[in-house]
């Protein structure tokens, strides 16, 4: 990282454990460490540093029950789960630096929801934060597999039993299991860990939270998609005859990429009008009281718009416009673009036609001392220069 | 007069013994793809980034890894750390990972480890990474057995190396990472302990040290090991086409030393190939089981490649030695066909030489690598395309002794018809069975080609059906190995000297027209043991 946002994550984490530990024990603060643990429900999720998260018994206690069995089957796995959070939440906000609505997490500071009330709507910016969140918890849960940090992580095991749903098999045989046909298996069990944790809420009977589980899903999709291969020849001397390949976890910039353009290109639903646009098998059943688990990504969403062809399971979806963000509301907990900086020679939505509604910009030089000429070396050590320069800056009236 | 048993067979007893034999091979075939597991296993390992607090940084007596007792502080390189120097990071890669809530262990029925290091850099716009920049690696590599406490690692092995780092990138924004070529890192013939640590450091001894290399973000160690599973299965077959080959081996010597003379040429390759055989399937992964055997990859090299130097060399003298033309009186020998043989030797010279530099250095320090160095990559390349020349000779001689058998025998084809109609037919019978191994030979081949080049299109599984799932590149190396160890037995099996008296022959002896009758009789006590289908041919060029 660069030494400025190096700073800037450093003093956002500070400030998180402020709200943690500092407000621990009030009424306000205890909601955020719900959201925090709650990380399936990004509508109530803060970054934290992690670390800090688990010791809190606090937290433990904010769990979703089904939430809790799952961090004490897998230990580790919420520092996971919070570095997770924290990740999707700096790519969201590198993903809408330029945008009208920038990911913010101000309010958060002031006691409401992480990311505001934006996601009670079920627009464009929820679908983002929903989908970029559980792909923040699919790929720090498989980092940490990876690493060694979850000792729980599940093997791939394709070789062993063809079935699909495979019963824990004792300990014995699973140690069997790795001595007789390996287990490499990361990206998996953070996909599953995602489904079980960040899913718990959506039962996937409304249609929000149909919409809440298409994009859980589509961001769980494009973390397994945005894997490289990659190969090593071992062979006779080394050469190809025998050859192994695996997977590679993707930097979450590029999932966060993907995502945004995803995000461009959402689609806006409604549900499946008639009976006859239901899954057969859920007609079929008399008393659809609970939808059995394993079906419940096995639905499909009809575009708004008929024209539209239907939305794949990596794409975002959305149900309603979203708002203006160009104005303070405090009902929807969206702060405006006032006092925004924007680019006066753009055209996009970074310039400051757009970005500011046409409201007009405020254009100021300003002197600013900056570090420049880094050296690094790898590891710790920068050595900069400050060079003063001058800087014209344009805010949003 | 005798000849080998493949002219002597009835083409129902020979139906008999292809369907077995082909019966066999499809039994190694599902082996392979029902049974065994995949042939390797590769785990990616995210390094843990360690602080190390000692003054001396060379003490190989302290170690550093993420689980267990003594275990590490980690730090995220992700903060600013301004009482860190970069002497004090230490990576280190606990291995195998633990899984299912498990802590799992090496067996050594997984025979070897393979490490490869991949390194994450981010993108600085101040600090560009340079391509083919080089990277120096101080890396330790200890072991620790189940019975040991869980600080008890040892040191294995220890080498500061140097390696290229070959980056690019697409979009050249802050934070985004770039594409790093893997490095091989590390090659461990046998896997003997129960758990490995790997611990890297980058050390800045001169300035110009490690200064190139961007800003590391991450360092993933990918480690490969055979799966125990397959050595399992490939063992078994070894264990069982072992005896077979020996068995067979010495009926065929034996049949051999009964005749009253001389073994040929032919015999003799024929011997030396089961030879060759039986030293690869020998199965001395058993003494892995109890030893430390580092050389298991290399002698697994040598013995793969004195087999198929043999085969080759044994398929051009097989070439040669069905269309002697001229000098019959001499007994062929090897000199003969040392211009068709000296291809083999250079091409397995020059791969035994690389070998030695590459997985022979590797025995002394297993993070040796010949492609780091520009000069090790040459010489390495240079004894590569020389194999690959001699290897392309080799097919061409052969594919044109090969033309040269068949022209020969389609020219005497057209002399049978002069014949007597009971020897043409027994000629063309034994010609048939000669192409009819010719073909064998080329299928054999063929299906190796076309096996790999399938394994290389359609990785890993292929599904036929939705509960049947083939594990196709297990599938392919049971099968090739299988193949070529049938297809030897047979070869053994089908030219050994036959002991039948040959009726036909008598019975038309008196039928035969007499010139034919004086070609045979010129020399009769040299003859008379000879391959029927070779003294055919003899004869037919003297005609």
């Amino acid at each position: 990282m660069l030494p400025n946002k190096r700073v800037y994550f450093e003093t956002a984490s500070r400030a998180m454990y402020v709200v943690l530990v500092g407000f621990g024990a009030s009424r306000r603060g205890y909601a955020h460490i719900r959201g925090i643990a709650k990380a399936g429900e990004p509508n109530s999720l803060s970054p934290v540093s992690p670390g800090v998260l688990y010791m809190d018994p606090a937290v433990h206690a904010t769990l979703r029950r089904k939430q809790r069995r799952l961090a004490r089957e897998n230990p580790g796995v919420l520092a996971a789960v919070a570095k997770g959070a924290n990740m999707a939440v700096l790519e969201c906000q590198h993903q809408f630096k330029y945008r009208r609505w920038n990911c913010s997490t101000r309010n958060f500071l002031r006691g409401k929801n992480l990311f505001g009330k934006i996601v009670d709507r079920g627009c464009r910016e929820t679908a983002f934060i929903y989908a970029i969140t559980s792909a923040g918890v699919t790929h720090a849960v498989s980092r940490a597999c990876a690493e060694g940090a979850i000792e729980s992580c599940t093997c791939d095991y394709s070789h062993v039993d063809r079935a699909p749903h495979r019963s824990r098999a004792p300990n014995a045989a699973n140690v069997r299991v790795w001595k007789w046909g390996g287990c490499s298996d990361n990206i998996g069990f953070g996909f599953r860990f995602s489904r079980e944790f960040v899913d718990t809420g959506e039962r996937g009977k409304t249609l929000r939270e149909k919409m809440n589980l298409h994009n859980n899903e589509a961001g769980r999709m494009h973390v397994q998609t945005e894997m490289r291969q990659e190969c090593k020849c071992h062979g006779m001397s080394g050469s190809c005859t025998v050859k192994t390949c695996w997977m590679r976890l993707p930097s979450f910039r590029s999932v966060g990429d993907a995502l945004k353009d995803r995000f461009d290109g959402a689609s806006r639903v409604m549900m499946p009008n008639s009976e006859s646009d239901m899954p057969l098998r859920q007609r079929n059943d008399a008393a659809p009281h609970r939808v059995p688990r394993r079906d419940r990504y096995r639905f499909q969403l009809r575009p708004h718009n008929p024209d539209h062809k239907t939305p794949g399971t990596k794409d975002l979806v959305y149900l309603e416009p979203s708002p203006g963000f160009c104005e303070k509301n405090t009902r929807l907990g969206i702060p405006g673009t006032h006092g925004r900086a924007c680019n006066d020679t753009s055209i996009g939505v970074e310039g400051c036609d757009l970005m500011c509604c046409g409201r007009g910009y405020r254009t100021e030089t300003m002197f600013v001392v900056e570090r420049c000429n880094c050296t690094f070396h790898w590891c710790c050590e920068v050595k900069c220069k400050f060079c003063r320069t001058e800087k014209v800056v344009h805010t949003c009236l | 007069m005798t000849g080998t048993i493949i002219e002597n067979l009835s083409g129902r007893k020979l139906a008999v013994l292809v369907t077995f034999l082909l019966l066999c091979q499809l039994t190694c075939f599902l082996i392979g793809g029902l049974v065994a597991p995949m042939p390797a296993n590769a785990q990616n390992i995210l390094g843990t980034v360690c602080k190390d607090t000692s003054v001396m940084k060379n003490d190989t007596t302290k170690w550093f890894y993420n689980r267990g007792k003594g275990k590490c502080q980690p730090v995220d390189l992700g903060e600013v750390h301004h009482d860190l120097s970069e002497k004090d990071i230490v990576f280190a890669f606990q291995m195998p990972i633990p899984r299912e809530g498990e802590t799992y262990d090496y067996s050594r029925w997984q025979q070897n480890l393979i490490g490869v290091l991949q390194v994450d850099i981010s993108y600085h716009s101040q600090m560009e990474v340079k391509p083919r920049s080089t990277i120096t690696i101080d890396a330790r590599l200890a072991y620790r057995n189940k019975e040991d406490p869980e600080d008890g690692w040892k040191l294995y092995t220890q080498s500061v190396e140097k390696r290229v780092l070959d980056c690019d990138i697409d979009i050249k924004t802050d934070e985004y990472l770039y594409n790093c070529s893997l490095i091989p890192l590390f090659e461990l013939g046998s896997l003997f302990h129960d758990y490995y640590l790997l611990n890297i450091r980058l050390p800045i001894d001169t300035p110009d040290m490690n200064a190139h290399i961007g800003h590391i973000q991450d360092m993933w160690v990918t480690v490969i090991n055979q799966n125990g599973g397959f050595t399992k299965v490939w063992v078994s077959l070894k264990t069982v086409f072992f005896p077979c080959i020996i068995g067979i081996l010495i009926w065929f010597w034996r049949r051999i030393h009964m005749l009253e003379r001389k073994p040929v040429l032919l015999e003799k390759m024929l011997l030396s190939l089961g030879i060759a055989l039986c030293f690869l399937n020998a199965p001395l992964e058993y003494l892995t089981l109890q030893f430390d055997l580092p050389f298991m990859l290399l002698l697994g090299d040598i013995r793969q490649g004195v087999f198929y130097a043999t085969l080759f060399s044994f398929w051009l003298v097989f070439a040669g030695e069905h269309m002697l033309i001229q000098d019959t009186s001499a007994q062929s020998s090897l000199k003969q066909y040392w211009r068709h043989l000296s291809a083999v030797a250079i091409g397995c010279i020059s791969l035994f030489i690389f070998d030695m530099c590459e997985r022979g250095v590797q025995l002394r320090n297993p993070f040796y690598s010949i492609w780091v160095t520009d000069l090790g990559t040459n010489l390495a390349l240079t004894f590569i395309i020389l194999a690959g020349i001699s290897t392309g000779v080799y097919f061409l001689f052969l594919c044109y002794l090969v033309y040269k058998v068949f022209i020969n025998i389609s020219h005497k084809r057209q002399s049978l018809p002069t014949m007597c109609s009971v020897r043409r037919l027994h000629y063309e019978g034994i010609i048939y069975r000669f192409k009819f191994l010719m073909l064998a030979t080329l299928l054999c081949a063929a299906l190796t080609v076309i096996g790999f080049i399938l394994g290389q299109v359609a990785e890993g599984q292929w599904k036929w059906d939705e509960h049947i799932e083939l594990e196709y590149t297990s599938a392919f190396f049971t099968g090739v190995y299988g193949m070529w160890n049938i297809y030897i037995f047979s070869l053994l099996v089908l030219y050994a000297p036959s002991h039948k008296r040959w009726p036909v022959n008598e019975n038309t002896s008196d039928m035969q027209n007499l010139s034919e009758e004086i070609e045979f009789s010129r020399l009769p006590g040299e003859r008379s043991e000879i391959s029927s289908l070779t003294s055919f041919i003899r004869k037919a060029t003297v005609d």
